[in-house]
């Protein structure tokens, strides 16, 4: 009987013990996994503000300054455009 | 002590304990009986007491412990962003930081103080302010400002000094489309534009989460369910960033040219009734919060109006063409060069001998356009411009578009429908104009304007048939062309056709004699027309001040610009500039 009991108690305590430690494990766990989150979300708004910041390196005024003065392009009129038609390209392509 | 022990000794000495009567006397047996009864209820009080706080009203204590370790930890919503219909960029909302203290645990030197004014701009004084009393448990420093700057006000090292994120909104295409995108204010609550007119889509929804922290202040376990933020819509314009940028930077250029005080473009779709730009110069950059006052806020294509003088002709003899009263060639004579209506005189700023009904529309003729106009009903007349648009509240979803005037016909006197037949008398806005204008580029039908993309064409309304549509069209050509009001308006590769409108600004009750207003709407490629643009330039001062002078280039250069971005063929034959000649390349 005696015998019965120790082991008893002694499963209960390893049992609590593991309680214990399951418990602290998955608050450890949720810490990270909200840390991770957090992370994420500042990716994400990192990324949006990036995503600006590109935008506004890329408004039309700025490109077009640059086509016209660093790379020295004009701009397109009819007179210096070649149109081309869907049927001449199916000829150009029967050849 | 010692005097206590003495008298006690005393008292020894002279009592007799065996006998005393203190003793003998009974206690009364209700005494104890009522000690019972006292105690009985104290545990009685006590035990409801406790199941009133335990299990009766549990809440307020429940509350009060959550409190002290449960958080409510805010998820903001981002509100929505604002792309043309390319995708590109006209609005989005950045997170920022914004910098806080709690004054009364700042600990700077006064160094440390300069240092921090200069680098949030903020002058030192009124920074010290801020941070003076020691009472105060926050203030804001300076919101919504720049990364690299919250970087260096941390590099400084001062205690007390928070940082909160927030959104700050970010408008990359900058003044070019600021009229048509608007602002928000601090607390990101859309005041002007789209970002007004489409609030309720664009802003959020912020989330919650309850969670418990631990004393390190890490997250360690999330109560109840988290309320997820709801993140504003994304909302896509019909506009072309390019096209607003490049119709922006024409009117700005063409304001500065003729010394004018203001100017303002609207490019439609004619198909679809999109509005591809809406621009207006003076401009404001909507990014920096303190310009955001005064004239240069208003959206002048939508909230000024003015009188549309010639541009009205056009209308006024599509409605003679289609009642049959005439033909584009039937003659009629305006020698000489004067009207006189009711003891009125309307005159032409150059006389003319007989005019064709087309030639009336390209000399742009008062004279002309009045004896067709006597010969109309007034109410035919007002239902005409009332069904285009005129004196009606633009069907658009943006604030402050108003409506013009237009009176009602039966208190129009003769002289009166006379002048409104060249558009005096009446009022109207240049995107009203703009749109009234559909009625000749879609064969007799005006449609709605929208701001939006159009996924199905729109309904239109029919209002003079598709050949009186195509004729005043063909006068509008010979308007534009050689020999007309506004041979300026013409585009190398397009044929366009057009009107041109000068007035006399109108100051209190008088016409003025030197402030003028010059506008041009035309529409191209004039056979298929597939973009309308209008022009208008305010009080332009710089020796010419017509029409067709002033806002005619203008028009040219939108359209020779829109049309190719489009990708629109040329309907006109253009000689070929091409010079370099390339091996031919085989396949």
């Amino acid at each position: 009987m005696t015998r019965l009991n120790m082991i008893l108690v002694l499963a209960l305590l390893a049992s609590s013990l593991y309680l214990v430690r399951t418990a602290y494990d998955s608050r450890r766990l949720f810490a990270e996994l909200d840390k991770a989150k957090n992370e994420a979300a500042r990716l994400d708004t990192e990324s949006k503000r990036l995503e600006a910041e590109r935008e506004a390196q890329a408004t039309s005024l700025r490109v077009e300054r640059t086509a016209r003065e660093r790379l020295a392009m004009r701009t397109a009129t009819p007179a210096v455009t070649v149109y081309v038609h869907d049927d001449d390209v199916a000829a150009g392509a029967a050849k | 002590m010692k005097l206590g022990r003495r008298q006690s000794g005393a008292a020894a000495r002279s009592v007799s304990y065996s006998s005393s009567p203190l003793l003998a006397s009974k206690t009364p047996p209700w005494r104890s009986k009522l000690l019972v009864a006292l105690v009985g209820l104290g545990s009685c009080l006590l035990i409801g007491r406790a199941v009133t706080i335990q299990i009766v009203n549990n809440d307020f204590y429940l509350e009060q412990g959550e409190k002290r370790y449960a958080h409510e930890l805010e998820l903001p919503a981002s509100r929505g962003r604002i792309t043309d219909r390319h995708g590109a960029l006209l609005a989005t909302s950045v997170s920022v930081p914004s910098v806080w203290a709690i004054p009364k645990d700042v600990q700077a030197t006064r160094e440390q103080i300069r240092q921090l004014a200069k680098l949030l701009a903020l002058p030192a004084a009124e920074l010290e302010k801020k941070l003076a009393d020691p009472n105060a448990r926050f203030a804001w420093l300076k919101r919504q400002i720049d990364e690299p700057v919250w970087q260096q006000v941390q590099a400084l090292g001062i205690k007390g000094i928070y940082q909160t994120r927030e959104y700050r909104r970010k408008y990359p295409e900058g003044e070019a489309a600021a009229h048509l995108v608007g602002f928000t204010d601090v607390e990101d609550h859309g005041q002007e534009g789209i970002e007004l007119a489409f609030q309720k889509d664009l802003q959020g929804r912020d989330g919650s989460r309850m969670v418990v922290k631990d004393r390190l202040g890490r997250v360690v376990e999330a109560i109840g369910d988290q309320v997820d933020p709801a993140h504003g819509l994304d909302i896509t314009l019909a506009v072309d960033a390019k096209v607003q940028f490049f119709a922006y930077q024409r009117v700005r250029d063409a304001v500065a040219e003729h010394k004018a005080k203001a100017g303002s473009v609207v490019v439609l779709d004619a198909q679809s009734g999109e509005v591809l730009a809406l621009a207006n110069y003076p401009s404001f950059n909507p990014a920096e919060r303190r310009n955001l006052t005064g004239a240069q806020l208003r959206n002048r294509a939508l909230t000024d109006t003015f009188e549309p003088g010639s541009t009205m002709k056009p209308f006024v003899v599509a409605w003679a063409l289609e009642s049959g009263r005439v033909t584009p060639t039937t003659p009629i004579q305006t020698a000489p060069g004067s009207i006189t209506i009711t003891g009125s005189t309307i005159r032409d700023a150059h006389p003319h001998g007989v005019l064709t009904v087309a030639e009336v529309i390209q000399k742009s003729s008062n004279v002309g356009t009045v004896k067709l106009a006597m010969q109309m009903d007034r109410r035919e007349m007002w239902e005409l411009y009332s069904q285009v648009g005129f004196g009606q509240k633009p069907q658009l979803q943006f604030p402050g578009a108003v409506t013009g005037r237009l009176r009602p016909y039966k208190s129009w006197r003769p002289i009166e429908q006379a002048t409104m037949s060249y558009g005096y008398g009446l009022s109207t806005s240049l995107f009203q104009l703009a749109r009234a204008y559909t009625v000749f580029a879609r064969d007799g039908e005006v449609i709605p304007a929208s701001m939006l993309q159009q996924t199905a064409p729109p309904t239109g309304l029919r209002v003079i048939k598709p050949e009186t549509a195509r004729a005043v069209r063909e006068m509008l050509r010979l308007a534009a062309g050689p020999g007309g009001t506004a041979p300026k308006a013409q585009t190398i590769g397009y044929s366009v056709g057009g009107k041109t409108g000068t007035a006399h600004k109108q100051e209190g009750k008088a016409y003025t004699t030197d402030k003028y207003r010059a506008w041009f709407v035309g529409m191209a490629p004039i056979e298929n027309p597939r973009i309308i643009v209008a022009v208008m330039i305010d009080e332009p001062n710089n020796g010419v001040h017509y029409g067709g002078d002033v806002a005619a280039p203008v028009f040219s250069q939108v359209v020779q610009q829109t049309l190719r971005m489009m990708g629109v063929a040329p309907d006109l034959d253009v000689r070929p500039q091409i010079v370099t000649t390339a091996v031919q390349e085989s396949f």
